[in-house]
């Protein structure tokens, strides 16, 4: 088995008045990497690239050993995607959404929904307009998780979440890392990513200016945003 | 394209739209009802069949097209395990399925209020004048994503079609010709048939030809 879950090379994309230059990443299985940096770094754009919904100008994307987005369908089926711009149908019950998925992924894993839905303790039968911004990210990981996914690609899944459901989140997606699923996770903050990631990758103006282990960053200037801004000014 | 993907993105588009499509059913079926009832009655069921097929279009335009995006659900559909070209395949496929039972009604009754009675030949070529009209701007909706590029197609479609049927048919030596044969059921009947699914079957096909080019799905 190839042991890359992410593999970008020169890829590039091109907007009015921003560019994505050049990136080689790659992210090994069972591992987990934090994106970092500043609105309009990347980030967004980088992790949509991975998940194949937004195309680049260039280079070439293979996830899970798949090109994407000649694979996009398998590929899509082993990667869960949680982003803060992301919601799910309000007036339907999160069951509705469960057997949506499920109809759509071979890999649905019904006796582990059920025990997700304990651990996160979320009701399938409430609609989804009741539920918190924390419970919806829940509800979100419980249907990537579901499905029993190889990688997790994350965009700013904590973002206006309070410290305790970030705690939580946290805790979440360290067992799923330990579970063996590789994660690609953006945040703001730098304690979400120290929590889960092996490495941080900085971003700044469209380019990956820096990555390293998290405890060499965390050994050089005690926190994530402190090394990243050592770097970046 | 995935059949079975497809079919479940319909499912759930029909599925969020239950409530809504039960309303402009029974809407429908009381717009034949009053079609068919006495004269005095006649315009009422006219102008509400065309309530329903102007505000079915609206809703499923703005509700399961445009509405994804700006909900953010759109975000959550493309992740899973499907491809922006059956996506784009599955809503066109969806939007036709919620027109076609209330609109067909609908149409029914149109048919029905006209001067000339009901006749198959005129309910076909109304419902199919509706589709290919509510086709294009379908597309529009599907390929711009936005509502203003959704209401620059509608207007100049209205803009268009207006002014053809109004300034320039009735001086054409033909449009008599053509009229009569319709009501006639004559060869004029399937020609326009032809003509309207032909316009239906170019808007998909555009579609999924500009889905297919697109760089962004979310």
């Amino acid at each position: 088995m190839n042991a890359q879950a992410i593999r970008l090379e020169g890829v590039g994309k091109r907007y009015a008045g921003f560019t994505l230059a050049d990136i080689d990443l790659d992210l090994a299985r069972g591992r987990a990497l934090g994106l970092i940096g500043p609105n309009g770094a990347g980030k967004s754009t980088l992790i949509r690239i991975v998940m194949g919904l937004v195309r680049p100008d260039a280079g070439r994307v293979r996830v899970l050993a798949r090109a994407m987005p000649a694979d996009e369908r398998e590929i899509k089926s082993r990667v869960g995607f949680v982003s803060d711009d992301m919601a799910l149908y309000r007036g339907k019950s999160l069951r509705w959404h469960m057997d949506l998925v499920a109809s759509l992924n071979v890999n649905w894993d019904e006796a582990r929904a059920r025990v997700l839905l304990d651990r996160f303790e979320l009701s399938p039968h409430r609609s989804v307009r009741g539920l918190s911004r924390g419970q919806q990210v829940k509800a979100l990981l419980l249907l990537a998780l579901a499905r029993r996914v190889e990688l997790l690609v994350l965009d700013e899944p904590t973002a206006g979440l309070d410290p305790l459901m970030r705690h939580q989140l946290m805790a979440i997606l360290d067992e799923a890392r330990e579970d063996g699923c590789a994660i690609l996770l953006s945040s703001h903050h730098g304690e979400d990513v120290a929590a889960v990631a092996d490495e941080a990758a900085f971003l700044s103006r469209g380019a990956i200016v820096a990555r390293a282990p998290v405890a060499t960053f965390l050994g050089e200037g005690g926190s994530l945003e402190a090394a990243f801004l050592a770097r970046v000014s | 394209m995935r059949g079975r993907e497809v079919a479940r993105l319909v499912g759930k588009d029909l599925s969020l739209m239950r409530l809504p499509l039960a309303a402009y059913v029974a809407a429908a079926l009381v717009s034949v009802a009053l079609a068919a009832g006495p004269p005095a009655l006649r315009s009422a069921g006219l102008t509400l069949a065309l309530n329903v097929l102007i505000g079915l279009s609206f809703h499923v335009t703005l509700g399961p097209v445009l509405g994804e995006r700006e909900k953010k659900t759109l975000a959550f559909v493309m992740s899973l395990p499907v491809r922006p070209r059956d996506a784009a395949l599955a809503k066109l496929a969806a939007a036709g399925a919620m027109f076609a039972l209330p609109g067909g009604i609908a149409a029914a009754a149109i048919a029905v209020a006209l001067p000339l009675g009901m006749r198959p030949s005129v309910w076909g070529l109304v419902l199919g004048a509706w589709m290919a009209f509510f086709s294009i701007v379908l597309a529009a909706a599907i390929v711009t994503e936005s509502i203003g590029g959704t209401i620059a197609a509608l207007t100049g479609l209205i803009f268009v079609a207006g002014n053809v049927a109004i300034q320039v048919l009735p001086t054409l030596a033909w449009t008599g010709r053509y009229v009569r044969d319709v009501l006639a059921g004559g060869p004029s009947v399937p020609l326009t048939l032809g003509v309207e699914i032909a316009i239906v079957a170019g808007a998909v096909a555009a579609t999924l030809v500009v889905q297919g080019r697109k760089s962004s799905f979310v």
